[in-house]
């Protein structure tokens, strides 16, 4: 998998799409052929939000109570673990800075690139929240509203932790430095995404929280991306 | 009453705190002259 | 006339140099004035009874803890626009007072909050989002001091900042989209609530804490020239 099989011809311009769909299929492919990762982070989060009704005690009420909480930071958490892998590879090796050579404009595969650490990391973590859901007795509406909530938090964790990734690239400080720096701005997602499964647990609509996070999600997309790229290229000079 | 404990807290780590950053700020600005003098010496050697 | 004469270190340098000692003056004298009103012209509340006068510290602290992140934000996206040096400096410099002006704010409310609302601290939605920008600037200052090249420290620090802006609107808001503990705005441009006297205490202490910022950071920034710019000819010749 090279840059040059993507491009049309020797001097040809790029396209958003073409960018995007090279660089997902990239990605996709390198965590397909190393499920490592993915599996790691499902591992994760498997066992962190198994750690908790061992430690507060395993009152069904109790743990209802928490769940919608507990499970969101276990997703969190499982989502920033994975975080450092997304660009390091590609820093270390030489790749990062070839593809900012490529045609295509640098959102476009940057936003591939992210697409991909998403399917491979908060994807799953979704697909399996209503599975620990279950384990911690919510109700079916609720389980419903925790995947949705996790389905539009998880990808705006992937791009603020990917803007913190790019930002913290080759610093002194390692993994801490990335924890104080991406944990402030993952809270307000935390707290409209547990927000949401928490009313709809109480009997109130979350439509308010899903429409938030939703908010969130499109500004997100909108304007991250040209953020990590400015990263990008301030760690590269 | 009490509340003169709470206040106190309140305006005594203020003050404290300010304290804090001028002692910082005084701290600071001897550290730079100290390297501005390792400069000299470095360009001194030469 | 030149704008942009200032925007070298080492003209800069003097400037600052020249103003920070007006803008202490300016931050002693409406804090005195403002701890005047606060405690002897300013009544005894009904409800809190002297408890209440934290206020005059509490809101200031906030308020100033808010805007000095904003301010910070607006030079770091100067330095990458225009990809100064100075602008970055000014960011670096305002991180620390913005910094304590929050732990302030949090420590003075949760002394606030013991004798008022039974607890030192509560997650409500204001005092979360102060806490979350508490911890914007120690990233802040975390990640421009995270590299050899302070250059790279400057620019990566200022996106964070730009990143981080998001957080204000979500302070602001924040009590008016979760209907909590935390007491409502009392203070808009349409008009307060409060005893005129309490009023005009808290704005003069805001208005020194801001002085007191303005100094602090060219105070700093001063600081910051001397190391970044040590090598040159100016600084060797000064001192």
């Amino acid at each position: 998998m090279n840059a040059a099989t993507a491009t049309a011809g020797p001097v040809s311009a790029g396209s958003f799409a073409t960018g995007f769909a090279w660089s997902f299929a990239r990605d996709l492919t390198l965590a397909i052929r190393h499920p490592g990762e993915t599996l790691l982070v499902v591992a994760f989060f498997v066992l962190v939000a198994s750690l908790f009704p061992l430690g507060v005690g395993a009152d069904p009420q109790l743990l209802a109570r928490i769940g919608p909480g507990v499970i969101w930071v276990c997703a969190l958490l499982a989502a920033f673990l994975s975080l450092p892998a997304l660009f390091a590879g590609d820093y270390a090796d030489g790749t990062l800075e070839q593809m900012t050579l490529s045609p295509h404009p640098m959102p476009s595969w940057a936003s591939g690139k992210i697409a991909a650490h998403w399917v491979a990391s908060g994807l799953p973590l979704t697909v399996l929240s209503p599975l620990i859901g279950l384990q911690y007795g919510l109700d079916p509406a609720t389980l419903g509203t925790l995947a949705a909530a996790l389905l539009l938090g998880t990808p705006i964790l992937s791009l603020l932790g990917a803007a913190c990734t790019a930002l913290a690239l080759g610093a002194r400080g390692g993994g801490v430095l990335l924890a104080l720096l991406a944990l402030p701005l993952f809270v307000p997602v935390l707290i409209f995404g547990a927000g949401a499964a928490e009313a709809q647990a109480a009997g109130l609509s979350p439509a308010p929280h899903l429409s938030l996070l939703a908010a969130g999600l499109i500004l997100a997309l909108m304007a991250l991306p040209f953020a990590i790229c400015a990263a990008i290229r301030i760690a590269l000079d | 009453m009490d509340h003169q404990f709470y206040l106190w807290m309140s305006y005594g780590a203020t003050a404290l705190a300010l304290a804090a950053e001028m002692v910082a700020l005084r701290a600071g600005r001897a550290r730079a002259r100290r390297l501005i003098e390792e400069e000299r010496d470095l360009e001194a050697q030469d | 006339m030149n704008f942009y004469y200032f925007s070298s270190p080492a003209t800069f340098y003097r400037l600052a140099g020249t103003m920070a000692p007006f803008f202490f003056a300016a931050a002693l004298a409406t804090g005195i004035a403002g701890l005047y009103m606060g405690f002897v012209v300013a009544p005894t509340d009904a409800q809190q009874g002297e408890v209440y006068r934290v206020i005059f510290i509490h809101v200031p602290a906030a308020w100033m803890s808010m805007f000095a992140y904003f301010v910070m934000a607006c030079y770091g996206a100067i330095s990458l626009t225009f990809n100064t040096r100075l602008a970055a400096m000014m960011a670096r410099a305002i991180a620390p007072t913005g910094a304590m002006f929050t732990f302030v704010a949090l420590w003075t409310g949760s002394f606030w909050g013991r004798p008022t609302w039974g607890t030192y601290w509560v997650w409500d939605a204001r005092i979360t989002s102060e806490l979350v920008l508490l911890f914007l600037y120690l990233g802040f200052i975390a990640l421009a001091n995270a590299f050899e090249d302070p250059r790279r420290g400057d620019r990566a620090a200022a996106l964070l900042a730009i990143i981080g802006v998001v957080n204000l609107p979500i302070i602001y808001f924040s009590v008016q989209w979760w209907n909590t503990l935390h007491q409502g705005s009392s203070v808009s441009f349409k008009g307060t609530s409060m005893h005129v006297a309490m009023l005009w205490a808290m704005l003069l202490m805001a208005i020194s804490f801001w002085m007191y910022t303005i100094g602090a950071a060219l105070v700093r920034c001063r600081t910051i020239i001397l190391e970044r710019e040590r090598r040159a000819q100016w600084v060797r010749a000064m001192t």
